[in-house]
């Protein structure tokens, strides 16, 4: 095949990657599984050679670890510790062993069941933070723990891939793959300690030649990862790790990066999605069993080890169903089994199927998930929760007219902080078991329990409290209030101006929204500057005043501790 | 299909690593960064060490970093930019390919060769090296100044020209005329088709696609490309060149909003590209057959130099255009390209000269084009050594084209309603006021309101020199990201800096780094609060606060009616239909101090 027919190849490969992006950008969904479907689309037209695509491919893995290693951030891994040890592990050890019976059912031996079980088990982060992302973003418990599963998974996958990528697995030899890896692992964090720095200073202000070193650093790991006998994959995670930087500067650097990665990534998934001939039943089958693991028992065995670990259900299950994909690493490692011969044909066009499938579907489902919970799960766990609830609460009897606050954030602190110096009667609702011993040492009365359901606001009297405040901006938990029965006033938390008219049209007594207050705080400092042509000193001698006050009543430090 | 290393010893791992290596000793030796990736491919290949040859991989990116470095070109192509000079820079272009063939021939004739091999030199050697033009140029941020455009004008020209010469030399026999003519005329009519199509593309089919994915930067980058290689998969099909589609497919772009932010996504995979492609140049090259004509080529070199820089100056001159723009729009077209090396290739293959021709042609390219960046890039110092002897011929009635930068301007990153409210607020204070928001649903009203508008992300180092960043009056950022908001902060010593951050923690980084002003969102939630709860012992004073600030908030929303709130319209179900998607995704591990919630 001569260069310009390669040329011809990308060029397919990239017009329908577009067009079948514009597809995904029109309905909300996630870009991966479409440049899977515009894979499929090329694939069954026999329109590109794809061993030509491979080797293009292969770089497209390289880029997509190597940046995942980059935003590697070990505080994550403690993150995981107290988050979500239980989870990640149950996950581990039975989900994975269902799925590895269900595939020797198929009729696999060890070594495909196991790449069956994988693609099971594993969670994809690309199209999981995708979903979550305004959950993320708010700091949600539920948004936060499914993202530390999904770090565990990812960071999973790389082990298992050190482990399969050994030609036999003897003990010798996967022990020396491990020693291979640990040992990379250990040379790109001296290269993170002392190399990558270097190479910045040495590259003055010039992004091109950061870019130019960050590249060849991360050929370098690939081309130790060779010698030793390891998965390219593992060497550009360890490369990930060497050029880690919080440095601002290395802003134009990530961007370079992202724009190298995003076209040989694109080529990646397309590739991977032409491999998938036209499905034959078995396929199918194998396709549709893993479907249905990955969106249905998966889910369910998360949701138990998130209750177990003392989350409420709903954060259980909120989590876990935002967990229900095959993960892009999952698709990694099957390609590369594929490559050293190592996993049937049927079974790998198989975990392709699911992959698309499951990848699309868990937009759908969220949309769903709402009126699933309330249908199904919340009564099946119903009576169990209040016990659970009274063991963990503590509200003096009698309470009237005090305040019921929601959420024992930053601004929730603030509040029972003004309640105590005014001796108000409060009562907090939180759910985060992280904040348990804070809310145990520092609050007179609190619930610790989900605002989304009835009986936590039971707890709280809240038939005669005075005021409810709740600081959670997030729509459910604003409706969750409004729908209380009581007479007390409702001061609620939203983004925007119109979702804020919304709830206040509902019955909310006020509706603070940051960006109005900040808005207003803008116009008056400009105003202020305009008034005074350019007097930024005094600005910010003002600014300063405030951030000390505020410093005073240890708000900052306080924060540093979530 | 097999699992192939693609890093340990291939060619084109090893072709990177030398690039990186030599451009860090660039560096270190204040040399351009092209000279070493030139540099790397003498070095690495058959001339020097002869441990990488060419492999499909290295030519499949080198020829994409050519075509994504015309589409980028076409894309930084406003026809408004160029129109008031487009008629000098035409009759520059023609003058220059007519009288430096003439030129080319005599030198070759004089220096012994044939007549044939004469003409045949005369055609290789007449454009200028557009990669390293617009690539050092662009570097040096003066693309957009007069020379630079012209300049630009003028390459575009000879991309034409190229084309033509291309297709005469696939013809294969010479002779007939007839045959030659039809070619011609194919080609050109097939460019204009293609140029309507793109043409007609860009008023009706670009705008609603763009929109549509503009919304995921990875869509608009992945859109970008599918539609460059449209039409490089057009250009090909009908055999015209590569750059020549994807030039057009920029072209058809550039008018439209959306490209700064395009344009950015892909300038960085097309910088690295574009190394490839300059350390490949010398990979074909063997070194008996680059050295054939050694003497020859040398001599040519400088003789070269030295009559185009007076035929081009004269041009330049002749068409009204001031000295200093005439001296710097001639310098930087001073070198053999390595189009001359395409050329000569292909006149090889066809059997119209034999291999120590291309040799001549590569040691020229060879040559003159890393000397040739050093007097692009140090081009202002020349002229002003130069300027005394030149000045005396400054003529009056010189061609004006203003540069376009922004001074004495408000910065505002971001589009909600408070940064709208705050550019009226602005309007009087400041000349200018430029809005840069990366939104797809803002950009029609950006676009036909009254302020500047960049469609792009700060987080952009040629976005935010696009708005002039650096020397804003004011600048408010309401940017979602803290390390673009630090970025803005930190180059931006001079200017009133106001940003908008959600955490404590992060309000004071943006401090350290000289922040004048930073709103701090969440926490004024909490003062706004606390301030309530402080009167609620007293339950009147209370009542009455609580009462005040609804009324406020009603009234409030009464104005958000009209609301531009980026949020608001993409928040049904809690879905954010996206702003900032790929970025969050880049923010989660670096804040840990929202809000913790239920």
């Amino acid at each position: 095949m001569t260069m310009t027919d390669l040329i011809t190849s990308l060029a397919i490969v990239f017009i329908a990657a577009g067009l079948f992006l514009l597809i995904a950008n029109q309905l909300s969904l996630s870009p991966v599984p479409f440049y899977l479907l515009a894979g499929f689309v090329i694939g069954a037209g026999e329109l590109v050679a794809q061993d030509q695509l491979i080797e293009l491919a292969q770089w497209g893995i390289a880029f997509l670890v190597f940046t995942f290693g980059y935003r590697f951030d070990f505080s994550s891994v403690q993150a995981v510790l107290r988050d979500a040890e239980t989870a990640a592990g149950t996950q581990l050890i039975v989900v994975g062993p269902i799925a590895f019976v269900v595939a020797t059912l198929f009729g696999f031996g060890t070594e495909n069941a196991v790449y069956f079980a994988i693609a099971a088990t594993l969670s994809s982060t690309i199209v999981g933070s995708e979903v979550l992302e305004q959950e993320i973003r708010n700091n949600l418990v539920h948004g936060r723990l499914a993202s530390s599963v999904h770090f565990f998974d990812d960071l999973l996958a790389i082990g298992l891939i050190v482990i399969l990528s050994a030609d036999q697995y003897t003990t010798t030899l996967v022990t020396s793959q491990i020693g291979f890896a640990v040992l990379l692992l250990l040379a790109s964090m001296l290269v993170y300690r002392h190399g990558f720095p270097l190479l910045v200073r040495l590259a003055g202000d010039s992004d091109e030649l950061v870019m130019m070193g960050s590249i060849s650093i991360l050929i370098a790991f690939l081309a130790g990862a060779e010698l030793a006998g390891l998965s390219a994959v593992v060497g550009a995670f360890a490369a990930g790790i060497a050029i880690r930087s919080d440095d601002v500067s290395s802003l134009g650097v990530r961007n370079g990066i992202a724009s190298i990665r995003d076209f040989f990534v694109a080529i990646f998934f397309v590739t991977l999605g032409s491999l998938v001939t036209i499905p034959s039943f078995d396929v199918f089958v194998i396709g549709a069993t893993l479907t249905a693991l990955v969106l249905f028992v998966n889910p369910l065995v998360m949701t138990l080890a998130f209750v177990f670990e003392g989350y409420d259900v709903r954060t259980a299950f909120l989590s876990s169903s935002s967990l229900n994909q095959v993960s892009e690493l999952s698709l990694v490692i099957a390609i590369e089994a594929l490559l050293l011969g190592a996993i049937s044909e049927t079974l790998f066009e198989g975990i392709i199927l699911a992959a698309a499938a499951t990848m699309i579907l868990t937009s759908v489902a969220r949309r769903y998930e709402e009126p699933v919970y309330r249908s199904i799960v919340e009564r099946v766990v119903a009576g169990r929760q209040t016990r659970k609830i009274d063991d963990r609460s503590d509200v003096s009897e009698g309470l009237t007219d005090h305040i019921v606050v929601v959420g024992y954030g930053r601004q929730g602190r603030r509040l029972v902080e003004t309640c105590e110096r005014r001796d108000i009667d409060y009562v907090v609702i939180e759910n985060d078991p992280v904040l348990w011993d804070d809310i145990q040492t520092e609050c007179r009365n609190y619930v610790f329990g989900d605002a989304l359901s009835v009986y936590p606001w039971e707890k709280a009297a809240v038939e005669d409290a005075s005021l409810v405040v709740s600081t959670v901006d997030h729509s459910l938990v604003s409706e969750a209030v409004l729908d209380i029965d009581t007479d007390a006033d409702v001061i609620l938390r939203a983004g925007t101006s119109a979702e804020a008219r919304d709830l206040l049209d509902d019955g909310a007594t006020y509706v603070s929204v940051p960006n109005v207050l900040a808005g207003d705080q803008l116009d008056d400092v400009v105003d202020t500057i305009e008034a005074d042509e350019g007097d930024a000193d005094a600005v910010r001698q003002q600014h300063l005043e405030m951030f000390e006050t505020l410093e005073r009543y240890g708000f900052a430090s306080r924060n540093e501790r979530i | 299909m097999s699992l192939g290393g693609i890093a340990l010893a291939t060619d084109f791992a090893l072709l990177i690593v030398a690039a990186a290596v030599l451009s860090y000793a660039a560096r270190l030796t204040g040399q351009p960064t092209i000279v070493a990736y030139i540099l790397t491919g003498v070095v690495v290949g058959p001339i020097g060490l002869g441990i990488v040859g060419e492999d499909q991989l290295i030519e499949i990116l080198s020829e994409l970093g050519l075509g994504f470095l015309l589409f980028l070109l076409g894309i930084e192509m406003r026809f408004d930019d160029i129109r008031e000079i487009m008629r000098p820079v035409g009759v520059i272009a023609v003058g220059q390919a007519v009288l430096q063939a003439i030129a080319s021939t005599a030198v070759a004739l004089a220096l012994g060769f044939t007549l044939f091999q004469s003409l045949m030199l005369a055609l290789a050697t007449t454009f200028g090296a557009t990669p390293i033009i617009v690539k050092v140029l662009g570097d040096k941020g003066d693309l957009k100044t007069l020379y630079g455009k012209a300049d630009v004008g003028i390459l575009i020209f000879q991309d034409i020209y190229l084309v033509l010469a291309l297709a005469i030399l696939t013809v294969g026999t010479v002779d007939d005329t007839a045959e030659i003519a039809t070619s011609i005329g194919r080609v050109l009519i097939l460019m204009v088709a293609i140029g309507l199509v793109a043409y007609a593309a860009s008023k009706y089919v670009l705008p609603s696609l763009l929109r549509a994915s503009a919304a995921n930067k990875s869509t608009l980058f992945t859109v970008g490309i599918a539609w460059a290689f449209v039409f490089i998969f057009a250009a090909e099909a009908l055999e015209l060149s590569v750059e020549l589609g994807a030039f057009i497919a920029g072209l058809s772009l550039a008018q439209l909003p959306y490209s700064t932010e395009l344009k950015e996504r892909m300038r960085p995979a097309t910088n690295f590209f574009i190394a490839v492609f300059f350390a490949s140049i010398a990979l074909q090259m063997e070194r008996g057959q680059l050295l054939a004509y050694w003497q020859e080529a040398l001599l040519a070199c400088a003789a070269l130099l030295v009559i185009n820089f007076g035929i081009v100056f004269g041009l330049f001159y002749s068409q009204r255009f001031d000295m200093e723009t005439s001296f710097l729009g001639t310098i930087s077209m001073l070198q053999v390209s390595e189009f001359s090396v395409v050329l000569g290739a292909l006149a090889v293959n066809e059997g119209f000269v034999e291999e120590g021709i291309l040799g001549f042609l590569s040691l020229m390219a060879l040559v003159t084009m890393p000397i040739s960046t050093y007097y692009v890039r140090y081009n202002r110092e020349i002229f002003d050594r130069v300027e005394p002897f030149l000045s005396r011929f400054e003529r009056e009635d010189t061609i004006e084209a203003d540069p376009v930068e922004y001074e004495d301007h408000a910065v505002i990153v971001g589009y909600n309603r408070f940064t709208a409210e705050l550019a009226t607020l602005l309007e009087d204070a400041v000349e200018d006021v430029v809005i840069v928001e990366d939104g797809a649903e803002y950009v029609e009203e950006l676009a036909e309101g009254d302020h500047e508008f960049i469609f792009g992300n700060a987080r952009h180092g040629e976005i935010r020199q696009e708005a002039n960043v650096a020397e804003a009056d004011v600048l408010v950022s309401v940017a979602t990201r803290d390390d673009v908001n630090r970025r803005l902060v930190e180059e931006t010593p001079e200017t009133i800096s106001i940003v908008r951050t959600t955490t404590e923690a992060s309000a004071q980084r943006l401090r350290d780094h000289g922040a004048d002003y930073v709103v701090e969102t969440a926490g004024l939630v909490g003062t706004e609060l606390a301030e309530l709860l402080a009167t609620f012992d007293d339950r009147e004073a209370f009542d009455q606060r609580l009462a005040e600030l609804s009324e406020r908030a009603r009234s409030e929303t009464l104005r958000a009616n009209e609301s531009v709130d980026p949020a608001s319209t993409s928040r049904d179900d809690g879905r954010d239909r996206t702003r900032h998607r790929d970025e969050e995704r880049d923010r989660r591990n670096d804040e840990n101090g929202g809000e913790t919630d239920v």
